[in-house]
Order: C-alpha cells, then structure tokens, then sequence
C-alpha cells in the first residue's frame, strides 16, 4: 500500500458537517477524499444507545469530560457519519431570529435566513425528516402530558427516520449521513477513507501544504490543494492547534449543559432503544425539556449519584425513564491541544446565572413529572431528595448545587465561530481560517454559539451554503 | 339562594357573612373599605366581621360602617376557632385570610403567623363549615426567577425564599393539603410587592428615597418585578372567593406586565412630578454584586435569627420577581384595570389627604 494520498479537498471528518461538504464538492467535481478516523457501521447492526455502540461510533467509549466546576461530561460520535449515527436523530430548522442574531453581532457576511430556510428544504428532503406515523413511546407521551398539564408548550420534535408502510409504532430507520449523504458523495466520486486520522496539517507561509496522518499505526502523508476540517467542535480545533493555527481557535466553546433525573411511573415506560421526540419549550431558548436513553444501563447512571437512596429504585427499571433539562448557557469553555496527548484538555465554566438556570429547569422538570403522574422522582445530584409531592421540590431546590450534579452534553459548538468580527471569529464568513489561504473549516466549531435548539440542522445548512461558495470560488481542475 | 346578592366578579353569589384575618392590616384596609363602599363595585351588603389583634388595631376599623370587628390572634388555634364558630351568622361564610407578617420583629413570628396561624384558620374554617376561604400568599414560595428573563408560570415549583418564603409555602401546604384530603373548599392568591392607598410607614420611605433620586439601581435597573395595586388585588380576591373553581386552585394576582425596576423609578418619579412633588431623575446606579452582598448577609443574619428589614428589601431589589397572569385571566375573568402611573399617583393623593410627608 502507498504510504501516501492526494486529492485536491481532502475533508477531515464524514459528520454532519464532513458529509455535506464531501456532496456538495464532489457533485461540483471536485476531486475528494474524505478521512475519517472511526470505522463504517451500518445502520441496524448495533442497538442504538447501547455499550456495543459507545464503544464502536463514540470516541473513547463515550467517556469525555470538560474540566471545571463542575465538570461537563460531553460524547462525540466518532465513525463513518458521526454524530448523526448515534444521536436521536432530532431535527430543528437553524431558528430565523438565531441567525439574524449570528449575522450581525459576528458581522457575517450574506447570512441569509430565506437560504438556509431553502438549503434546510433540501436537507429535511434527503434526510425524509418527518413526524412518527404511528403514536408516541410512554416516555415521550409522558413528556407531551405532563407539559398538558401544566399549560407548557410542547412539541413533537421530527427526526431523520423513515418508518415502515402503515407503521402504528414509533420505531423507524435513522436516515443519518451512512445512508444519505455518504453515499451521494461517494457515488459522486469523492473517495472515504475510514481508519484514517490526521494528526497535523504542515504549514508553510500561510498555506496548508499536506497532512501527516495514520491508519493502522502507519504513517501516510495526504497531500491537497485545500484541507477542510469538519471533525466537530472538540476536534477541528485541536487538529488546527497541532498545526500552529491558535488564534481565536478553541477559546469560546458553547453547550447546552444539561442536567437529569430519572421518574417512576405505576406502570411499565421504559424503552431501552429510543428515546422520545417531545420537547417541552415553554421556557425556551433559556430552558428546553426532553427525554434521554433509558436502557437499564443508563437508568442506574442516572440514580447513581444518590445510590445510597435511589439504589432500591434500579429494580423498578421497567417503569423508569430518563429526562433532561437543557439550558442555552452564558458561559464558555476552551479547547486545547496539549503535545503528546492523545486528546485536548476542555474545559468550561458554567456562569451563576448558568447553575441558577440549571437548578430551576431541574426543579420545573421534577413539576412536570409530578404533573404526569410519577410516584418517584430521582435527580441526578449528590444528595438529592427523592421527590413525591410539591413540598420536595422545595428540598430538591434547596440541596442543588451544580458541582453536585451529573452536568453532561451532547452539543458542543462555537470553538471556531465564523465571521468578519476579528477580535473574536477564527474563520470567515464561509469558513475559511483567518490567516490561511487554503485551510477551512465547515462544521459545528462555525456556529457562533449555541443555538438553542438541536444545532445538528444547523450545522447541515451552514455546511451546504459554505461548501456551494468554495465550489462557486474555488473551481475544480477538472 | 334566590335571596342572596349577585356580584359581578363571580358565578358564585355574595356570601351572607364574610370574615377578614388581618382586618387591620394594609390589605385588611383596603377590603374592609372597598367591600363597603357602596360605590365601589366591590360593594356588599353583608355583613363583615374584621379580626384584631388589639383596641389598637379596632380603632383603625371604627370608622367603617358594616364591619364589625372581633379580637383575636391567629397564632392562638382556640381564639380563632371560637370567632369563627361565634361569627357563623348565616347559612354561607366566607374567610379572606390575609393576616401574615413580611418584617417580623422576631424571626420566629414568620413560622408562628404565616404557617401556625394559617393552620389554624384552615382547621377553624373547616369545623365552622366555611363556603370557601381565600388565603392570600405571595410570591415568596416561590423565589427568585434564574434568569431576568425568565417569568414564573402559573405553575411553579416551590423555592421559598428565606424565612419569610418557607413560612408562607408552608401555609400554602396547609391549605392544599386540607383540599386534597376533601376536608375544606380553599384557594389561594398569589399577590407579589403591592402598593397603594392604607401603605404603612415603610412605604412613604419608597417614595421619599425615589423623589430624591438615590434609590439604588442594581446593574442597570434591568431585573424585572411583579407588582400590584391594591385595588387590582382585591379584585383578585373577590374574583377567586365567588369563583367556581375547583379547591386548592392557586393563582398568580399582579397588574397586567411585571415592570423593570428602571421602569418603577421613572414612573414613581413621573406621578411625583403629576402630582405637584419635586422628584430628581434616576437613581443611584449600584453594581449588581452589592444585591448578591445583601442577600448573602440576609441569609447570613436569618441563621442567627436576626432579621433586618433594611438589608432583606436591599437584596431583593437586584433580583427578578415576575410571574405571568394569563391563567388569572382565563380562569377568573381577572384584569388588573389599573396600572403603575395611575396607581402610584392615587397612593400619592392618599398619602397627601392624610398630612403624610412625602418629600
């Protein structure tokens, strides 16, 4: 085998943000090669959810932490795909008043709503976005009742699935970048090299000349006329700082810091492989609700915090289910490549109002449980009070603190915003890296901050619309 | 009852007796008078009885044609007990319970008035076989908003804040408790900071610090704050006591928009200027980190159980209190007609009728 690869885009990461780069330029004619350091695993043949899959699509295991106070537990996807091969599969339009915001506090140029209103057309088509035919699972009718209940605004979330003719379930096929985009791009020419991990991008005066890589403990050198770097908000900018490019790379990392509690019901809920496609958005953007996996697995997790109270509740798993409160975060955390290790160091520090935030969806999320009928409800925080009625609520407020809680997220964005802003933005506003004639980035490192909503839709439009631009200006050699 | 009066505010017909804990106080006031007045639409022909603490509190009601008043402490379970099996004139009674205390002089006043005493108006109220009772809470349960943005909904979870938070949630929990368990037909308002005309001393403190301009402003003056107009509020009461509401129903009673607190200053200032009161522009701007210095002194003194009226008001400034309405709307028919200039202005000519010094 030839230690050696050469393309004219080499498209670090096949994610949300990867593959669609990868269609867009090799249907323009671009000669790609896209590298991506986990492996390819069909749609079905893990469960979803399950310890099979961390350890097969998730980069160590599953197991990441952002340091602090307290510390942020975060997953990243790591395989053919990415994040869209593991996750819900939950689908939001990038919100119009989000993006008029993006625009003009980042001066970004030409960011138009109305495009990737029609860019998210394309998108919701290819991926079959929709609702579920069929009812809900208990976990997510519980979400949708409770919020009922209390007068709260909620909404089934679509997804990227398709489901069975004449379906009355919810379970469906996850359309994610393995079966849509993937192969579009490689039908289209564009060649993927899975197993494969770029270490480094060699620099020389202002330009990105190759790439040192690895597959199989064998060391290859990529060569390109342009890098675009979409390994997601955690690794594009670890991979820009071994290469030397630091400047307003990896500073301003956004979440949606969540925290949990598990709720039990007087009859059986749980459902181990999906999670629910409600969310309550009566507090939103500050505060969103929603259901997470609850495989047996996950529900002792969530109750171990407190496991010398909540332990007796792990054999009641059937009637448990697991839910979260996501808060749109004021604070911010860094990314930052350290030699010799194998993964950058994060971290991030919540704000007051952050923890405050956190300590009331906790609460109002525990109301809401209430409101649907659970008899137990166990929050993830050390020390927390199993919460029967409305009176523990106020315990449940009182003995929170955020560095006693299981804070954990899902996404992660804004390590590299995009924009004209120099004092703050590491790319342009199409995505490539100030400074570097030929080094770009195109995936959720670009979103300014966090969205509010699940930023995977988001990540697809900008994608598409910075990828269109590099086709219009950069022209392959044909 | 084809003989009772009908009210406007509710399906429910006025009651033949009705019964005011607190009486004296400055809601007590208010309704005793607006219930009264015969050109009040609040007006009701029935008689009232005005529970007392002392002589003292009795004369405040004296003047008041068709109340009657009776000495008594809610801290004190058989006292109350006996007013409300004597004052059982008639086949319908109602019981308004606002006696409470927010400055207490001893910390321990807030769990004995605010949780004792509204236990024993609820076991008063169920042995004498009340229509319904109206307890009046506050939005003290209930805390502080996480977020300045943020408004509480008509349902909340409990967050009390400090002493006077914990005794008034636990009051709530007595009378939803006595609901649940069927024993009584109960509802609760919830009024947050209110202002208008029968304001104890404090109050003209308010407008003398806002008419000089040195009322701090907490980063800006941006947090947001529920208020409401006594009058707004007793509508409120009227609205839930003849509503006919499921017991233990709860419901948020404020005028129609919470305010920021730059917005409050500006317009105490502009009805001080309306109504003939030199008033200076704006406060003085204090950084927010000194309201997180008051709190954290307040809680800091309430351990000890010390509490300081100064220091408690300070801290709650730099906070949001704002809750949402709309369900008061819906269910009740509320509508706080009456807003913050308009309100304030008649506090002011209150104040000035009575020889009151405003500055």
């Amino acid at each position: 085998m030839s230690a050696d690869l050469n393309c004219e885009v080499l498209i670090v990461g096949s994610g949300a943000g990867g593959a669609t780069t990868a269609t867009v330029l090799a249907e323009a004619g671009f000669d790609v090669l896209i590298a991506e350091e986990g492996a390819w695993v069909d749609q079905g043949s893990v469960t979803p959810f399950s310890l099979a899959q961390m350890d097969l699509q998730y980069r160590s295991g599953g197991v990441t932490v952002a340091l602090g106070a307290p510390s942020i537990a975060y997953t990243e996807g790591r395989c053919a795909g990415g994040g869209t091969e593991v996750n819900s599969g939950l689908y939001r339009r990038p919100p119009g008043e989000v993006v008029d915001r993006w625009r003009s506090q980042y001066q970004i140029r030409d960011l138009d709503p109305t495009e990737l209103d029609s860019i998210a057309d394309e998108v919701e088509k290819e991926l079959s976005v929709g609702l579920t035919p069929g009812t809900p699972s208990e976990p997510s009718r519980i979400l949708r009742d409770g919020a009922e209940a209390l007068g709260w605004q909620n909404s089934e979330i679509p997804r990227w699935m398709t489901y069975p003719e004449g379906t009355t379930g919810f379970r469906g096929e996850r359309q994610s970048m393995t079966r849509t985009y993937l192969p579009r791009a490689i039908a289209a020419g564009a060649r993927l090299v899975t197993g494969l991990t770029i270490d480094r991008l060699v620099i020389s005066n202002g330009r990105a000349t190759s790439a040192t890589a690895r597959r199989d403990g064998q060391p290859i050198t990529v060569r390109f006329r342009d890098v675009i770097v979409c390994g997601g908000a955690i690794q594009t900018p670890a991979l820009l700082q071994r290469s030397g490019i630091r400047k307003h790379i990896g500073r301003s990392l956004a979440v949606h810091p969540t925290v949990k509690l598990a709720a039990r019901f007087d009859h059986e809920v749980n459902v181990p492989d999906d999670v629910p496609v409600h969310q309550v958005k009566e507090f939103a953007p500050a505060l969103s609700f929603g259901g997470s996996a609850s495989n047996p697995g996950l529900v002792a997790l969530s109750l171990s915090d407190s496991w010398r109270d909540f332990a007796p509740a792990v054999e009641a798993w059937p009637s448990i289910s697991v839910y979260y409160a996501a808060i749109t975060s004021e604070g911010r955390g860094r990314v930052q490549a350290v030699p010799g290790m194998r993964d950058p160091i994060v971290t991030y520090r919540l704000t007051r109002r952050d923890k405050d935030l956190l300590r009331s969806g906790l609460a109002r999320l525990a109301l809401l449980m209430l409101a649907a009928g659970a008899q137990e409800v166990y929050p993830s925080f050390r020390g927390a009070p199993i919460v029967r009625g409305r009176a523990d609520l106020a315990t449940l407020q009182e003995r929170f603190a955020a560095a006693k809680a299981s804070v954990m997220t899902v996404h992660l964005c804004s390590t590299v915003p995009l924009g004209e802003d120099r004092t703050r933005c590491g790319a342009d506003s199409y995505g490539r890296v100030h400074g570097y004639s030929n080094v770009f980035v195109n995936d959720a490192s670009l979103l300014p901050d966090a969205p509010g909503v699940n930023p995977q839709g988001s990540v697809m439009a900008l994608a598409i619309r910075n990828a269109r631009h590099f086709a219009r200006t950069e022209r392959p050699r044909g | 009852m084809a003989d009772s009066p009908i009210s406007v505010l509710g399906p429910r017909p006025l009651p033949d007796h009705t019964i005011i804990t607190g009486a004296a106080g400055w809601l007590g006031q208010g309704l005793c008078n607006l219930l009264t007045d015969p050109t009040s639409r609040y007006y009701r022909p029935t008689p009232i009885t005005g529970i007392v603490r002392n002589s003292e509190e009795a004369a405040l009601l004296a003047g008041i044609a068709g109340v009657t008043t009776v000495i008594g402490d809610v801290t004190d379970a058989s006292a109350i007990l006996n007013v409300l099996a004597d004052a059982d004139a008639g086949p319908t009674t109602d019981v308004i319970h606002t006696a409470g205390v927010i400055h207490p002089v001893r910390l321990a006043d807030f769990e004995a008035i605010n949780a004792g005493g509204t236990r024993n108006v609820v076991e008063a109220a169920t042995k004498a076989g009340v229509r319904r009772m109206v307890h009046v809470s506050s939005n003290s349960p209930f805390g502080l908003n996480p977020d300045r943005n943020d408004t509480f909904r008509h349902e909340e979870p409990y967050r009390p804040y400090l002493g006077y938070g914990i005794s008034k949630m636990r009051g709530e929990l007595a009378v939803s408790d006595a609901c649940r368990a069927g024993m009584l037909d109960a509802v609760i308002v919830r009024p947050p900071w209110f202002y208008g005309p029968w304001q104890p001393l404090r109050q003209t403190t308010f407008f003398k610090m806002v008419g000089s301009g040195r009322f701090p402003l907490f980063g800006g003056g941006r947090q947001r704050r529920s208020m409401v107009y006594i009058e707004n509020l007793v509508q409120g009461i009227v609205r839930a006591e003849l509503s006919d509401t499921e017991p233990g129903r709860a419901w948020w009673v404020a005028d129609a928009q919470p305010y920021t607190v730059a917005e409050i200053v500006s317009t105490v200032q502009a009805a001080r200027r309306a109504e003939g009161l030199a008033s200076k522009d704006g406060g003085i701007r204090v950084p927010q980190f000194v309201a997180g210095g008051a709190v954290a002194a307040d809680k800091l003194l309430q351990r000890f159980g010390k509490y300081k009226q100064e220091i408690h008001v300070l801290g709650e400034m730099g906070a949001t209190i704002a809750c949402d309405i709309s369900v008061t709307r819906s269910e009740l028919g509320y509508d706080p007609e009456i807003d913050l200039l308009e309100g304030m202005r008649r506090s002011i000519r209150w104040c000035q009728a009575r020889g009151v010094d405003l500055g």
